[in-house]
């Protein structure tokens, strides 16, 4: 049994459906990533968990208890916002204790126990120094961290995050994702966190759900999510840059750019689809050369691969070469649906 | 580097477009504001009469004259007592009324719009609404007590048919009060509800995910993230209420009595209606050190309670 249980669950906003339909079991202690481009539903779905938006149709549920009709200070959730929300006028503390204070007469809590509460978090979020402090007078790693606290202090069933690290700069991101992290992994916590960025996904998630209009595209681990695509849109929303998509009679098959290398450096060339390729241009990053042109007879699109650095061939500009990938990293997917076909009598047609 | 020789265009001129811009404001003020000011403050200072025009400086003669006057004293008092009761209760009411007309309801629009037509009307003009709901005979408010059993003979009230709104001392001062409180609390309801619409929503998510039920969000976040604009919309109608004079000229004359007249309505009496210009300007004058005072006073406590 799951800790929360997703049946059907739809959020209609007049004629557009954020929500259209999902399906999903968060088990205890996981780190569930909720993956999509932006307008996907995936807030939608989350404010839907935390109660602060009301399902259209469809069930959830949290510790075996139906919470759909449920106010969010009933449902055991907490939640970190983007913006952190930190109130303004209070003092961290009081920020902190807020929570608890609200739950004051349900869970009774006394002054000294919330005292207590307050600092032990505190201090867990190694910010025992800034309780005096206003929000104002924080950094914004800081406020993270107030926020944090905030949310864990009541000792939630689930923690809801909605992309709490992109207000951080980057090299401050880093930093944050591995201490999340590594706070979940120590609390035993179960997190959802909502992202549209998928190196925090990849980096975070025991699990990925990838969406898109409003529905769920997949649900899998961060390999299989990227390795094991089950259609289109998930094998072209991650990576970067994206999967190369290739037109064939009545299907359509692609393969990433990393893949796709030099016949000469392929490992087993027996194994290996290969294809005549066609350089135009090749911009030289550092650790790798990202390579653009055409594979021939398949013109009309462009097809990069990426080839690292300790790959020596010289690869000149306008010049044709061989190239190869394996038979395992060419995805085959329907013409119409764009879900993922068994790609084992295709592969001769490619 | 040669530079393009264009024909100059007037408005190109950055100066031209600034002075064009500024003009009407800055007419505006000084001849409506500044004018009337410094007219006040030469006034003053003078021995001028209607009769008499001409300006003879007579120095502080004319305020120890008001100051001395026992009926300008219990003036002042009157106005001091009139602002404060009733900012008192405009604060209560566009308190409750701001947070009851941000939250969602069926008809909320025309109930905005029926709320805020006592400020859109012109003062006089609902005065004199005022003076025929209030009136000594003819109330409409004393034909229902009548009804009601609570006038008349034998009722809680009073024994007699009317209650005297403007009449009645006591009465015609609640009158006065009641009737700037009905004028005064759209402005102040307008005011706040800007307030609770600007405080952002991921606050008010934050505050109900935290387990925060209505009074609490109300009392802990609402009322002292809009504080500052609370102390704004305070000043704004104390000020106003401070210096009206409309409302008892067209309601009371100041009657009866002395009861309800106020500092705007003393200063008209005795310098335009009784002809003494200069002692009329002294009095009105009197009130500008005590707004200036409030106003820096309530600023500057606004901008301290300002967080972020």
């Amino acid at each position: 049994m799951s800790l929360v249980e997703i049946t059907n669950l739809r959020k209609h906003f007049d004629s557009v459906r954020a929500v259209d339909g999902v399906d999903l079991a968060i088990d205890q202690g996981e780190f569930l990533v909720i993956l999509g481009p932006s307008g996907c539903g995936k807030t939608t779905l989350m404010r839907m968990i935390a109660g602060l938006e009301k399902p259209t149709a469809g069930r959830i549920s949290i510790g075996a208890q139906d919470v759909t009709s449920l106010p969010p200070r009933k449902r055991g959730v907490s939640m970190v916002f983007q913006s952190y929300a930190l109130y303004p006028h209070m003092n961290v503390f009081n920020n902190i204790a807020f929570p608890l204070r609200a739950q004051r007469r349900e869970k009774k809590f006394d002054k000294r126990l919330i005292r207590q509460k307050v600092e032990m978090t505190a201090r867990l979020l190694e910010i025992d120094m800034l309780l005096d402090r206003r929000p104002r007078q924080l950094s914004g790693g800081q406020r993270q961290r107030v926020a944090i606290a905030r949310a864990m202090v009541t000792q939630p069933a689930v923690l809801l995050l909605d992309e709490p690290l992109s207000n951080l700069d980057a090299k401050l991101r880093a930093n944050a994702r591995d201490e999340l992290k590594d706070f979940q992994r120590s609390s035993d916590i179960t997190a959802v966190f909502v992202t549209h960025d998928q190196i925090e996904a990849m980096g975070l998630g025991d699990r990925i759900v990838v969406m898109s209009e409003g529905k769920i595209q997949q649900i899998g681990t961060p390999q299989t999510i990227y390795d094991d695509p089950a259609n289109e849109f998930v094998a072209t929303f991650l990576g970067s840059p994206s999967m190369n998509i290739l037109s064939a009679d009545g299907f359509r098959f692609g393969f990433r750019p990393e893949h796709f290398l030099p016949k000469t450096v392929s490992d087993s060339p027996e194994n290996s689809r290969i294809f005549h390729y066609y350089v135009k241009r090749v911009e030289y990053l550092g650790s790798d050369r990202l390579v653009y042109g055409y594979v021939q007879g398949h013109e009309s699109a462009l097809t990069l691969a990426k080839v690292p650095s300790n790959v020596r061939v010289s690869l000149d500009v306008e010049a044709d070469y061989e190239f190869a990938v394996h038979n395992s990293d060419i995805k085959f997917f329907d013409k119409a649906s764009g879900q993922r076909v068994d790609g084992q009598n295709l592969a001769e047609a490619v | 580097m040669a530079r393009l020789a264009l024909p100059a265009f007037p408005l190109d001129n950055r100066r031209l477009v600034g002075a064009l811009f500024l003009a009407p404001a800055l007419l505006y003020i000084l001849l409506l504001v500044g004018l009337p000011f410094v007219l006040a403050i030469g006034f003053g200072f003078s021995d001028v009469t209607v009769g008499n025009t001409d300006l003879n400086f007579v120095g502080l003669r004319n305020f120890e004259a008001v100051w001395e006057n026992h009926i300008f004293r219990q003036v002042f008092e009157t106005t001091i007592r009139f602002t404060l009761v009733s900012q008192v209760f405009i604060l209560l009411f566009a308190n409750i009324l701001a947070v009851v007309f941000t939250q969602d309801f069926t008809g909320k629009w025309i109930a905005r719009f029926i709320f805020i037509l006592p400020w859109a009307t012109p003062v006089s003009l609902a005065m004199i609404g005022w003076l025929w709901m209030l009136d000594t005979k003819y109330s409409p408010i004393d034909y229902l007590l009548l009804q009601t059993g609570f006038l008349g003979p034998g009722g809680i009230l009073s024994g007699n048919r009317n209650l005297y709104w403007l009449a009645a001392p006591d009465l015609a001062q609640i009158s006065v009060i009641f009737v700037q409180v009905w004028r005064m609390t759209p402005l102040a309801t307008v005011i706040l509800m800007a307030g609770l619409s600007s405080i952002p929503t991921d606050i008010l998510d934050q505050a109900e995910v935290d387990g925060s039920r209505f009074m609490r969000t109300l009392l802990q976040i609402k009322l002292p993230l809009i504080l500052p604009i609370m102390v704004i919309a305070l000043l704004f109608s104390m000020i106003t209420m401070f210096s009206d004079m409309t409302v008892v000229y067209v309601l009371t004359r100041g009657g009866p009595v002395d009861y309800t007249r106020v500092l705007g309505l003393y200063s008209f009496q005795v310098g335009i209606e009784g002809g003494n210009l200069a002692q009329g300007a002294a009095i009105s004058l009197f009130a500008f050190p005590l707004l200036l005072a409030m106003a820096i006073f309530m600023l500057r406590a606004a901008s301290r309670a300002e967080v972020q």
